[in-house]
């Protein structure tokens, strides 16, 4: 498949902090792409190294065929992280603005808000001013913005954060639509559910390193499987069955037992099992438990997902070029 | 649209929609109008005040006669002001002069005749100018009582606030004489009021000045004619347009100076404080980030500088047509005579390139200040001493009025963040074509360091979190 988007061992440092270290992969074209870290992992420098609003410190960007992002600028939707749009603008007349900065015609992106807005359920909303809105309904406002121009790289920045439930699944489909009309999108989050349900393939970033690039799939097969086993267990047999390379107590109740039998990379659920009811031991409850994305993450980068990796980061600013 | 119209446009709008732009716009020629109006208003709403004259001077001293004709004289003069006055918009100030002297030759009818003849609309609404007070007759219990004590509690009573209406004065002025020196004890019915205490004063000093040349055997027709005499005093100086003799015409450009450089201060100050405001709201709501992806930091700084410049000149421009349309309606001489300055020597493009470098400076300088604020308070640490040096102009343009080539004014012309504004103030002068190209050249070539300077700074603010201070504004400029 063609690369919408490369990436060849980009750095970022701000005076002493190194937020990104020689970072490359590539995102396909038409593909759903999930940029997956905690917070301070060298998520949003990337991307604005990849829009071009920061220069890379060092390393080689390719995006759309251009090797600046402000040279594609009007062929990317970008939403980032922290959101804002004109309190006293309404929100047609904000999706206009914002697409007529990416080349659209004022009257068409007036046309296309309306429409959207319709589509998002936010019909009523589109006269009021943006400071009557609720938070979820000013974000998608600015989600509509930020595609409006019918992009053909869509850069998304924690997009789901902030949204409740309803929201969050309303705006996955959305992303899928805008896959399913061609153009690339690639997300961070620090939300593994999210990049599990709609990535075609996922970059995981610790410490502004690349931990792992391919598909959900090969991403949970780097991390061991489960069982889940409850009875009134012996550890030391437990541990003496087939592929079973660790063990952690879940619950206690007197006797009973809840343990989490981690299996070792190839190892066969069934064979442990098989061992454990020939060898008697009492199994009342058992459970076989397919690792996430989030276990492949901690057994990729020995970091918690949810932890917060920017401390440490230094006041230093970005300098312009 | 291009971007930076894009941005332009939206700026602009911002602020032309909103309430305070229209109070804004509007404000200056309402307070304008309303600081000549209410002078004029307090005058008309003022009551007609009534105050007796009790003359208690030695028989034949003649000074009440003397004060009262004081008065009517002083009276007269007040009169006379009025009729040119009511001239000048419609026949200029020649011929406000006209009514003025026949006014003078053959009193207030004989200067109505003139302003009918001058100024026939002007004359047709005249209206002659409402007294501070009448002189009324004085109480007969007032006359009969005997002076001093007696007298003084009756005058007490009158001007008291609990007199009966219809009986109740507002002064009582006893005249005086004591060992040949006329003087007056005024009661008066609010001891803040002294309309008739000076007026009493004034009349008291014109008789007196009377009585002493008549004593001293000057004819009183002649006394009357010096009293009445007004010097010509002409001044001249090569400089002058006619060569010789100065005219009001030719102080004017030093005038429009001073007003311009304040104007174009008040402007550019507005203009640059309006762009910082705007892009610490876009940075406190994150939109700065957004627009980053759609433009480069130089079309949004420029859009916004370009917009706000629009509001600037929109500003300038209702101004300007009001006060222009005010100018023409009230003294149209000196109407013309300002234009006529402003053309000469392409004084008005002069103008306009101080003002285009001016705001261009400070305009882009707030602007990468305000990329690094969320609040005003933050912006404090730097605009706190740019508004500091920002009073040196304001003190250096008072001292170009009578000193335009001082080499202080000089210097300070040629220094160019103080140029737009100093050279303003000088430019009407004519200083050395030399110096102004000077100035302008160092004032663009500046203004040009400070849109990289700020470019850089405003890019590097828009995308910071870091707390503002000359350090880290430096370190974003120099890219360390």
């Amino acid at each position: 498949m063609v690369a919408a988007l490369t990436l060849d061992g980009i750095s970022k440092r701000y005076g002493g902090f190194q937020a990104v270290s020689d970072l490359s992969f590539q995102v396909e074209k038409g593909s759903i792409c999930g940029f997956l870290g905690p917070n301070g992992a060298g998520k949003t420098s990337t991307l604005r190294m990849i829009l071009g609003l920061q220069p890379a410190t060092s390393g080689r960007i390719d995006i759309l065929g251009a090797d600046d992002g402000r040279k594609v600028r009007d062929r990317i939707g970008f939403l980032p992280e922290e959101r804002g749009l004109y309190k006293k603008m309404t929100p047609v007349d904000a999706i206009a603005f914002f697409g007529a900065l990416k080349g659209l015609p004022l009257p068409e992106g007036r046309r296309r808000g309306r429409e959207m807005l319709e589509q998002m359920g936010l019909g009523e909303a589109s006269k009021k001013k943006m400071k009557e809105l609720s938070k979820g309904m000013a974000q998608k406002v600015q989600l509509i913005a930020s595609v409006v121009h019918q992009p053909e790289f869509v850069i998304l920045d924690e997009p789901f954060s902030g949204l409740d439930p309803m929201n969050q699944q309303g705006l996955e489909a959305m992303i899928r639509a805008l896959a399913a009309d061609g153009a690339t999108v690639l997300f961070s989050t620090h939300v593994m559910q999210h990049a599990e349900r709609l990535c075609d393939k996922v970059v995981l970033l610790a410490r502004g390193r690349k931990a792992f690039e391919g598909t959900v799939d090969q991403a949970r097969a780097t991390s061991p499987r489960f069982l889940e086993l409850e009875g009134a267990l012996d550890r030391n047999a437990v541990a003496a069955l087939p592929g079973v390379s660790a063990i952690e107590t879940l619950a206690e109740d007197g006797a009973v037992s809840t343990l989490r039998v981690g299996l070792t990379p190839g190892a066969e659920a069934q064979s442990a099992l098989r061992a454990a009811f020939l060898g008697g031991l009492d199994v009342r409850r058992f459970q076989m438990k397919e690792p996430t994305l989030h276990d492949a993450f901690i057994a990729l980068t020995g970091d918690h997902p949810d932890e917060d990796q920017s401390v440490g980061k230094t006041d230093t600013m970005e300098a312009a070029r | 649209m291009s971007r930076i119209l894009l941005i332009a446009r939206r700026e602009f709008l911002a602020y032309a929609k909103t309430v305070g732009f229209w109070l804004s716009l509007l404000a200056f020629p309402l307070f304008a109008v309303l600081g000549g109006a209410i002078p004029v208003l307090m005058k008309h709403a003022e009551p007609q005040r009534e105050a007796v004259i009790v003359d208690e001077t030695p028989a034949g001293s003649g000074l009440a006669a003397a004060v009262r004709q004081a008065l009517e004289t002083e009276r007269g003069r007040g009169d006379i002001a009025a009729l040119r006055m009511a001239a000048v918009p419609e026949a200029g100030t020649a011929g406000g002069d006209r009514v003025r002297e026949a006014a003078e030759k053959g009193g207030f009818d004989a200067g109505l005749e003139a302003l009918k003849k001058e100024a026939p609309r002007a004359a047709a609404g005249f209206k002659t100018p409402k007294r501070s007070f009448e002189l009324v007759e004085a109480p007969a219990d007032l006359l009969a009582a005997a002076p001093g004590e007696a007298r003084d509690a009756l005058a007490r009573r009158y001007v008291d606030k609990d007199a009966p209406e219809g009986e109740r004065l507002n002064a009582v002025v006893f005249l005086t004489e004591k060992d040949g020196q006329p003087g007056a004890r005024v009661w008066t019915g609010r001891a803040t009021d002294d309309v008739v205490e000076d007026a009493v004063r004034d009349a008291l000093k014109s008789a007196n000045r009377s009585r002493v040349f008549v004593s001293s055997g000057i004819d009183p027709s002649v006394v009357a004619q010096t009293e009445r005499f007004r010097p010509e005093v002409s001044v001249f100086s090569p400089r002058a347009a006619s060569g010789g003799e100065v005219s009001f015409r030719d102080k004017l450009p030093v005038i429009v100076g001073l007003a311009v450089g304040f104007l174009l201060w008040s402007l550019v100050m507005t203009g640059a404080s309006i762009l910082l405001n705007s892009v610490m709201e876009e940075k406190s709501n994150k939109i700065l980030e957004v627009l980053l992806s759609s433009a480069s930091a130089t079309e949004i700084l420029t859009g916004k500088v370009l917009g706000v410049a629009l509001l600037t000149v929109a500003v300038l421009g209702a101004w300007g047509g009001i006060g222009a349309i005010g100018l023409m309606a009230s003294v149209p001489d000196v109407a013309r005579d300002i234009g006529s300055v402003l053309l000469t020597d392409g004084l008005f493009v002069w103008f306009l390139l101080l003002l285009v470098g001016g705001y261009l400076m400070y305009a882009v300088l707030f602007a990468a200040i305000g990329a690094f604020c969320d609040t005003p308070r933050d912006a404090q640490t730097l605009m706190g001493p740019i508004m500091m040096v920002l009073i040196v102009p304001i003190l250096v343009m008072q001292m170009a009025i009578r000193t335009p080539d001082a080499i202080v004014v000089k210097v300070i012309s040629l220094i160019p963040p103080f140029t737009p504004f100093v050279m303003a103030a000088r430019a009407p002068s004519g200083p050395p074509l030399i110096e102004m190209i000077g100035g302008l050249l160092g004032m663009f070539l500046f203004a040009a360091l400070m849109v990289w300077a700020a470019g850089r700074a405003f890019r590097a603010g828009a995308l910071s979190d870091v707390k503002l201070s000359w350090k880290s504004f430096m370190g974003a400029v120099t890219g360390r």
